[in-house]
């Protein structure tokens, strides 16, 4: 049976850098909505 | 309360990682490669998780009319589809040394197909309706209707004759798997729970947030 690390590591590589870039677009868009949220008033 | 979640979420995925790549014994006949369920059976389970709270949120906004149910199956839906994606991705990688294959139309792997292309869906139909009422309601009934796929996905290799396994954790007999590997499956998907119950508070609250006041 041959080692295969290469096919966990590319499985185990995807995952991370697909849920890390999940958790950066949602910390982009709650900055992008409390950034709308603060000038609103100002706005008004 | 995110905050905490999203730590003990970073801890889990750590202890995940520890116990799968450092007490789990390496697979008597797959090798290696076995590695790749300590992420793939918890992304599956916990994509089955948000999809029935997709359905929990539906069946709530239709009862109500609460905006919370509908940020609630609106944020698990977009959280599932993440969680069912990388579920298909990684499966794939396995069945590549295992299989030989990348893929195949088995019963498992096309009814999971199916559940994210609906999904997908989904989250299309919601981004194509503007009006909030329409919207929710709209999709409240595909995530009600989507919701039939989820048990097609889990007895499909049950029902038809499928090159995937049969349930080896959620079936009716006792599991057959080895204790350290049972052990490193749980604390993953324990892991992975909690990386969902983190994305979903966030989603949620940035839902809430970008609602009109």
């Amino acid at each position: 049976m041959p080692s295969n690390w290469g096919y966990v590591f590319a499985a185990y590589g995807i995952a991370a850098v697909t849920l890390l870039a999940y958790w950066r677009h949602l910390a982009r868009r709650a900055r992008a909505v409390a950034a709308h949220r603060a000038a609103k008033p100002r706005a008004a | 309360m995110t905050r905490a979640l999203g730590w003990l979420a970073v801890l889990g995925l750590a202890a995940g990682l520890a116990a799968g790549f450092g007490y789990a014994p390496r697979e008597a006949v797959q090798g290696n490669v076995q590695r790749i369920m300590y992420l793939h059976v918890p992304a599956v389970l916990t994509a089955y998780l948000a999809f029935v709270l997709v359905l929990v949120g539906s069946i709530g906004y239709l009862a109500t009319r609460r905006p919370g149910w509908d940020r609630l199956a609106a944020a698990a839906g977009e959280i599932g589809v993440l969680f069912t994606g990388l579920t298909i991705v990684s499966g794939s990688i396995w069945g590549k040394p295992t299989w030989g294959t990348w893929w195949t139309w088995d019963a498992r792997l096309t009814s999971t197909a199916v559940l994210f292309c609906v999904y997908v869906g989904y989250l299309l139909l919601r981004s194509l309706i503007e009006d909030p009422d329409a919207r929710s309601r709209y999709a409240a009934v595909v995530g009600i209707l989507g919701a039939v796929n989820i048990p097609i996905v889990h007895f499909s290799v049950k029902w038809w004759r499928a090159l995937h396994q049969p349930s080896t954790i959620l079936g009716p007999e006792r599991s057959p798997i080895d204790p350290a590997i049972g052990l490193a499956l749980f604390v993953n998907w324990v892991a992975f729970t909690l990386l969902f119950a983190y994305f979903l508070s966030r989603r949620m609250e940035i839902a809430r947030l970008e609602e009109p006041t």
